[in-house]
């Protein structure tokens, strides 16, 4: 469907390639956001700058360093990834600005570990080869989340998903994402074989799957379970199933899968709707949150009013007031985008982040002969796409909401670490690289 | 791997799934403009509300009666200088939203008819100043002269119709309106409601002017002695008498009326009968009472009954003696002044002088045509002012008059149920042709010598006012 060539993914020599251009860009457009801050904050000084200074760095640095490790590489990911991210920083230096520092530090770390997987010699032969350790220490990372985790904001009754040490938390489940995607793009590339073998069978088969099946789908729903009971963590959850059931799907071939994937969810939703009292809460909002618009539902009314008050061209940046959305600059950051830049600026993420999925599911068919590194690409790919539908879909009023960072712009260190992470290894697969 | 079947599938699948997102903010960015941006609980528009600089009002002399202040954080404050003037200025407020001149020229006051670059440019909204036709000092010494007691005053400019002083009592203090509100909504005085423009009250003796233009057009004799003209007339179980307390005697039709004695026009309304009295009422439209535009309006009392109340031969009396279900307001009353002065004709009531851009230093007249409506003709208009100069010079109304000035007017009773109200409805001329219309009414009393007092000295500050400029 989509034709790959080699052209396209192949080494640019000039000075000015495609990915130099797009950074270019990407600079201008930030720069002309922060002169607009400049100008109507009077607050604006030169820590705000330096946010900008520290994004160049970033860029510059990244750029060098890909071009040196990776010659090869996808051209695009990486401008993708630092536009998102630097609307990302502007925003939330824009919506609460003193979380801004911390979210450029975790930028610079992120960028520098995206480096690091770029750069480190065999990093996906070793994904590959340790999945097993991986996988134990990614357990064993959500066991100590559920024995030992913290709020940051320290709040009686929230969701304690961190891990902290000192005033740096890190939100174990984040991690848990690639390592997940890691060990079940091995563990299915295996299988593969089998699994293929199994749906050629035919259509009877559906009543005698073997356990190479539902062994990794109960492991998968068992971990979403106990991270829904134990952490209240109803996105992660949702979104780990999914994932897995796409790339259970990926490798067998079998709409089956996908289809009673998607009933189990649906079943499961409804027993959550009945045992647990967040996903009521979050169905019950979604369904009608009008009468409730100054009580339960005021988050996601507050974030359709930013969506209407943003209009076709938005407020300008800094001119809008999607400070009534709770917790913005995290989960609703999508809403304030819509509010002061608009339809447009909403697109324009939108198509972003479609472009980055399109691109990673490209990678994912041009590795098509090594099943590993083609289900590792789909896997982080569409983890990236389906918890960006999930946010982007919720602060819409499109499905419940789902307590989710969108990738890049959503304030989070580990979040934003993760998906660099993503963007290194997507690169490195790009690049042909194992 | 055989997979690009299905690796492409889920690209579609999301890619579709990216696409309805999309569709779904265009939904809200241009449907919801419309609906939930309207929303009360949106709190964009109270801080947009908040933000905007609205326009001062000045009285007629340039004298500024209400200003706007902003504050460091864009949030607006109102300050009403004068408490004289609040019942006929209104409120703004935040919360409660906006009454009187307020409310009746909010759209210029909010300047909301910026252009589109203005709105763009996120410049901010800075309404348009007002120049009212009221006049502050006529306020100040009616306020003075009212002294707290419940009623209302109308003073109106002749022939332009202007009106130069709107009064109301009891009133509140729209500088704290917000921390008083619970407190005046349950006041038993009804402070919100402005009396002089919306009270439905009963007209009394004040429709004996009525009487009298009916009386002059079917030739009814003014000088023949009424033997019991001083006698009370019962109705309803309420003793209606004279204006003021009166000896048993005779009277003409003319000093009954200087008097405001009911029992001639009893007899007056009867000769008449149901037909002429009404055509009288119609002629000076007490079935299409004026109105001041903008503001509230007199509320029907009952939506079922006719709005202006048929005259048959069962009603005639206790509508003619202005007991029955026939209403009036000050205003029109202050008109029908107007219009006797004016030689039949009334003029039509505006408090709108001129306007003022937000970056401009010229008014702008607020050009209207008002054309006059005729009540009377010439000739009994003159007469009618011949009387209520006879009324001032040696009758109820005597302290209405005030040295110098050439007053006319009529001081009454009205009744209803238990309460009298105190009528003073008259007119100052000025040199030429200009002229002032007052109409006065005090609840819970049985003064009609303080309701004329109150005119004479609106009279008096509203011709000091006109004749020095």
């Amino acid at each position: 469907m989509i034709p790959v060539t080699e052209t396209e993914i192949s080494e640019k020599k000039s000075l000015l390639n495609a990915e130099r251009v797009l950074l270019i860009l990407t600079g201008a457009f930030l720069l002309v956001n922060f002169i607009s801050m400049a100008i109507l904050n009077s607050a604006f000084n030169l820590t705000d700058w330096l946010l900008f200074v520290v994004w160049l760095i970033c860029a510059a640095v990244g750029d060098w360093w890909l071009a040196r490790r990776l010659p090869r590489r996808d051209m695009l990911m990486f401008p993708l990834a630092m536009f998102l991210s630097g609307w990302g920083l502007l925003l939330i230096n824009r919506l609460t600005q003193p979380f801004a520092d911390r979210q450029a530090v975790w930028l610079v770390i992120s960028v520098a570990v995206m480096m690091l997987v770029a750069g480190f010699p065999h990093a996906l032969r070793w994904l590959r080869n340790y999945r097993y350790i991986l996988l134990m220490f990614g357990l064993l990372l959500l066991i100590g989340t559920i024995i030992l985790g913290r709020n940051p904001s320290g709040l009686l009754g929230a969701p304690q998903l961190w891990l902290g040490v000192g005033s740096v938390f890190f939100q174990p489940s984040e991690a848990l994402k690639i390592i997940l995607v890691a060990f079940l793009a091995s563990y299915l590339a295996e299988q593969y074989p089998a699994l293929r073998a199994e749906e050629m069978s035919g259509g009877r088969g559906f009543l005698n799957v073997s356990p190479r099946i539902y062994g990794p789908i109960l492991l998968m729903w068992g971990i979403s379970v106990i991270i829904l009971v134990w952490q209240r963590d109803l996105g992660t959850a949702i979104l780990f199933f999914i994932v897995f059931l796409v790339l259970l799907y990926v490798a067998s071939g079998s709409t089956f899968i996908l289809a009673s994937g998607a009933a189990l969810i649906l079943i499961a939703g409804v027993v959550a709707y009945k045992l647990f009292a967040v996903v009521e809460l979050r169905v019950d909002i979604w369904l009608n949150p009008w009468p409730e618009a100054d009580g339960r539902a005021f988050q996601i009314v507050q974030s359709l009013l930013a969506f209407a008050a943003g209009g076709v061209f938005g407020q300008g940046i800094g001119q809008g007031s999607p400070g009534y959305i709770p917790v913005t600059h995290s989960d609703f950051i999508f809403a304030a985008v819509g509010e002061e830049w608009g339809l447009l600026g909403v697109i324009a993420i939108i198509a972003c982040i479609a472009i980055y999925v399109t691109r990673g599911m490209r990678i994912a068919i041009s590795q098509r002969p090594q099943s590993f590194l083609s289900l590792l690409a789909a896997g982080l790919s569409m983890l990236i796409a389906i918890q960006s539908l999930m946010i982007m879909g919720g602060v819409l009023k499109l499905i419940p909401l789902t307590g989710v960072t969108l990738p890049f712009l959503s304030y989070g260190g580990s979040s934003l670490l993760v998906s660099f992470i993503i963007t290194g290894l997507l690169l490195r697969l790009s690049a042909g690289e194992d | 791997m055989r997979s690009s079947r299905e690796i492409n599938r889920l690209l579609m699948v999301v890619l579709v799934g990216f696409t309805i997102i999309a569709l779904a903010a265009m939904y809200w960015a241009i449907f919801g403009i419309d609906t939930i941006l309207q929303r009360e609980d949106n709190p964009r528009l109270f801080e947009a509300e908040a933000a905007i600089l609205r326009g001062d009002i000045v009285d007629r002399r340039d004298q500024t009666l209400v200003t706007s202040e902003a504050a460091q954080d864009g949030v607006v404050t109102r300050n009403y200088i004068y408490p004289e003037t609040s019942s006929a200025l209104g409120y703004y407020s935040l919360r409660y939203g906006t009454a009187g001149v307020e409310a009746a020229y909010n759209t210029i006051l909010r300047g909301d008819n910026r252009n589109f670059t203005a709105q763009l440019m996120h410049q901010p909204q800075v309404g348009t100043d007002i120049k009212l036709t009221l006049d502050l000092g006529i306020q100040q010494q009616i306020a003075q002269a009212l002294n707290g007691r419940a009623g209302a005053v109308v003073v109106m400019g002749v022939p332009g119709g202007e009106v130069l002083a709107l009064a109301s009592l009891p009133t509140y203090n729209p500088n704290t309106l917000d921390a008083d509100w619970e407190m005046l909504v349950e006041a038993p005085g009804k402070p919100f409601f402005n009396r002089a423009l919306q009270a439905n009250y009963q007209p009394g003796g004040t429709l004996q002017t009525l009487l009298m233009a009916a009386a002059l057009l079917n030739r009814q004799p003014l000088e023949t002695v009424i033997d019991n003209a001083t006698d009370a007339v019962q109705l309803d179980n309420v003793d209606m008498t004279c204006a003021v307390r009166l000896p048993e005697m005779p009277l003409t039709l003319r000093d009954a009326y200087a008097f405001a004695c009911p029992k001639p026009f009893e007899e007056l309304a009867a000769t008449l009968n149901r037909e002429k009295v009404q055509d009288t009422f119609v002629t000076f439209r007490l079935n299409r009472p004026p109105t001041l535009d903008g503001f509230p309006a007199q509320p029907q009392i009952e939506p079922s009954v006719t709005p202006f109340p048929l005259i048959t031969t069962d009603n005639l009396i206790e509508n003619a003696l202005g007991q029955g279900n026939l209403t009036v307001t000050p205003l029109e009353m202050a008109v029908m002044a107007a219009a006797i002065i004016n030689d039949g004709n009334a003029p039509q009531p505006y408090t709108l002088a001129a306007t003022r851009a937000p970056d401009s230093e010229t008014w702008m007249p607020a050009e209207a045509v008002r054309p006059t409506i005729p009540y009377a003709n010439a000739n009994t208009a003159r007469q009618l002012q011949d009387l209520m100069r006879g009324a001032v010079a040696n009758g109820a109304a005597f302290n209405a008059a005030r040295p110098n000035i050439d007053i006319g007017g009529h001081a009454t009773i009205a009744y209803s149920g238990d309460e009298t109200q105190a009528w003073f409805v008259g007119f100052a001329t000025i040199a030429g042709r200009q002229a002032i219309a007052v109409a006065v009414v005090l609840e819970n009393s049985n003064d009609p010598g303080l309701a004329a007092d109150i005119g004479g000295t609106a009279l008096a500050a509203a011709h000091e006012a006109l004749r020095t400029n």
